[in-house]
């Protein structure tokens, strides 16, 4: 009788335990909040910031830059917002990083 | 006058009918209060139980570890955006949120930086979010990228002058992972569960096939089946000890009982001869005595018959109180010397109507711990067989000495011996030699000297001389 009440007691405990993780977090009810850096608009603005680091140095962007630039641009055109910016933003990084070297 | 030989346990032979079979078959348990049950609900509990918690350190460990990472990135972001807030300001600080949205190359980063009146003033969020009130607490936040829904873990930091800021990340591929894992884990508890069942179901049926072993045996035995054993599978473990502890104990039953038969039928057969004399002489008297003298001579020899027989139930019953151990609590420090010293003395008169000679041997101080009453007893029958076998100018010797073992005392005699073929059974009750048969006794002495000698813990030891006969009572020193 002691070792099953024993028993009962831990697969109490544990089901307790188990609960503790989900209950950490607070989930935010409420309409769903729109991120405005998957938009075309954003794309552009990406491309213009591009076109504005290159103008601002004196020797031709790497090939990298240029093909990331490029596809980003292309992705974004035909409505693939999310991986076109992510190329967009490999290159503006990149970019960055020439621009930032001595 | 058969009777006695047929007093032997009714226990041993009863014969049982139906009814008997069923007053003595065990009752079957239900379900709930059955042993084997139970124990096959422990082992599913403890491999439920073992189960899960595996699961759950499995869950701490990988979802747990992705949203410690989330949060730990939230804070690290917290730390940089305060810095530049600190260094530079509100400008700085939208300049640094800009540029971190363009490096965002992991495409997870949310942010938004209101004014006092909750107005975007940078960010990849449009407005703030509602039910972000709190700061200290990490949201899960459903949010909307390129038209699809995803989910987000955002926290609120207040800013000096009203500002507000929330930093964030989107978590949908995490939240996926979690998913999954959290699937996976949920199927794998559920058929642990089913394999702790079946496991369960396996567990008890070993048990009870194994306890039905044991029952089915005390069973037969309880009808009268004397002859059944529990079987031992030869495997060694737990069981197989306790069958062999059960036919062990069934052994020694069966012996005691075969000594009980033994024994009655002894009495039976032995005591039957000086019943019949006495009841002869007394009707033989009643109906020829003639004189008042002759029927007293008469009813004189037997009663010296029925001391006898007296005699030889008191010698049983004394048997049986030392085999039962009862004496045990009597004992204490013997002297050695006392007790040989004391038969001697009582002996010395017979030995010397016989012709015998008394020696005693023992030196000072040699002490074992018994009952004296018992060991006075042993050391009495050995003499008096010594006495009575030992032919006219003989040496009767009584000596004990120290050994590695303990202490042995002997009794010595210059008479017939026992022959070798009988020394076996020699301590047999009512068992005599040959060369005992023209001399009165019982047949019980040398039984209750080596009953003396277990109650101690020893052993006698008959060892035939040439000629003669030593007989040795050997006793641990300890008792």
């Amino acid at each position: 009788m002691l070792v099953e009440r024993t028993l009962a007691r831990c697969a109490t405990l544990g089901m307790l335990l188990a609960s503790v993780p989900f209950a950490l977090s607070a989930a935010g009810d409420g309409p769903p909040v729109v991120v405005t850096t998957d938009t075309p608009e954003y794309c552009h603005r990406l491309i213009d910031r591009i076109s504005e680091l290159i103008e601002s140095v004196s020797q031709p962007p790497p090939v990298t830059v240029s093909s990331l630039s490029s596809e980003g641009q292309r992705l974004c055109d035909e409505g693939h917002t999310r991986p076109g910016i992510l190329r967009l933003r490999r290159a503006l990084m990149l970019l960055e990083q020439e621009t930032q070297s001595p | 006058m058969n009777d006695l030989a047929l007093a032997v346990p009714a226990e041993a032979t009863r014969h049982s009918g139906p009814a008997e079979e069923r007053r003595v078959l065990p009752r079957t348990p239900d379900l709930l209060h059955s042993a084997g049950f139970r124990f096959a609900m422990v082992y599913a509990v403890l491999l439920a139980l073992s189960a899960a918690a595996l699961a759950l350190y499995l869950w701490w460990a990988t979802a747990g570890l992705l949203d410690r990472q989330t949060e730990a990135a939230i804070r690290a972001d917290a730390q940089g955006l305060s810095e530049r807030w600190n260094e530079g300001g509100l400008p700085a600080l939208v300049i640094t949120i800009r540029e971190r949205l363009e490096q965002n190359v992991d495409d997870d980063a949310i942010y938004l930086l209101v004014d006092p009146d909750m107005q975007q003033i940078t960010g990849n969020l449009r407005s703030w979010p509602d039910p972000v009130r709190r700061p200290d607490v990490l949201y899960e936040l459903a949010v909307v990228r390129a038209g699809a829904p995803t989910l987000a873990q955002v926290q609120r930091y207040d800013l000096p002058g009203g500002y507000h800021l929330l930093i964030g990340r989107d978590v949908q591929g995490r939240a996926k992972l979690r998913q999954l894992l959290t699937d996976a884990l949920l199927w794998g508890l559920i058929v642990v569960a089913v394999m702790a069942l079946a496991g369960a179901f396996i567990v008890r049926s070993l048990f009870r096939r194994t306890l039905a072993n044991v029952s089915a045996t005390a069973a037969a035995i309880s009808a009268g089946d004397f002859s059944r054993r529990v079987r031992v599978s030869g495997r060694g473990d737990e069981f197989d000890q306790l069958a062999e502890t059960i036919n062990d104990m069934l052994d020694r039953i069966g012996r005691l009982m075969e000594g009980v038969r033994e024994v009655s039928n002894a009495i039976a057969h032995d005591l039957r001869t000086p019943i019949t004399r006495a009841r002869t002489r007394l009707e033989d008297a009643a109906l020829h005595a003639t004189t008042p003298d002759a029927l007293h001579a008469a009813i004189e020899r037997a009663t010296d018959d029925l001391d006898g027989i007296v005699a030889v139930f008191h010698a049983l019953l004394r048997i049986s109180e030392i085999e039962a151990g009862s004496r045990r609590s009597a004992f204490t420090r013997v002297d050695l010397g006392a007790i040989l010293a004391d038969t001697a003395e009582l002996y010395e008169p017979v030995a010397e109507e016989k012709g015998l000679h008394l020696a005693v041997e023992v030196p000072g101080g040699l002490a074992v711990t018994g009952d004296p009453d018992m060991l006075r007893q042993a050391v009495t029958n050995l003499t008096d067989n010594a006495v009575k076998f030992s032919p006219s100018g003989g040496i009767v010797r009584l000596f004990a000495a120290a050994v590695p073992a303990g202490v042995e005392i002997a009794v010595q005699d210059e008479g017939p011996g026992i022959p070798p073929e009988d020394l076996a059974r020699a301590t047999e009750r009512f068992f005599r030699g040959e060369a005992a048969r023209s001399t009165p006794g019982s047949g019980l002495g040398l039984a209750l000297v080596q009953a003396v000698a277990h109650l101690h813990g020893g052993t006698l030891r008959l060892d035939a001389l040439d000629p003669g006969l030593r007989a040795t009572l050997c006793l641990p020193a300890g008792g």
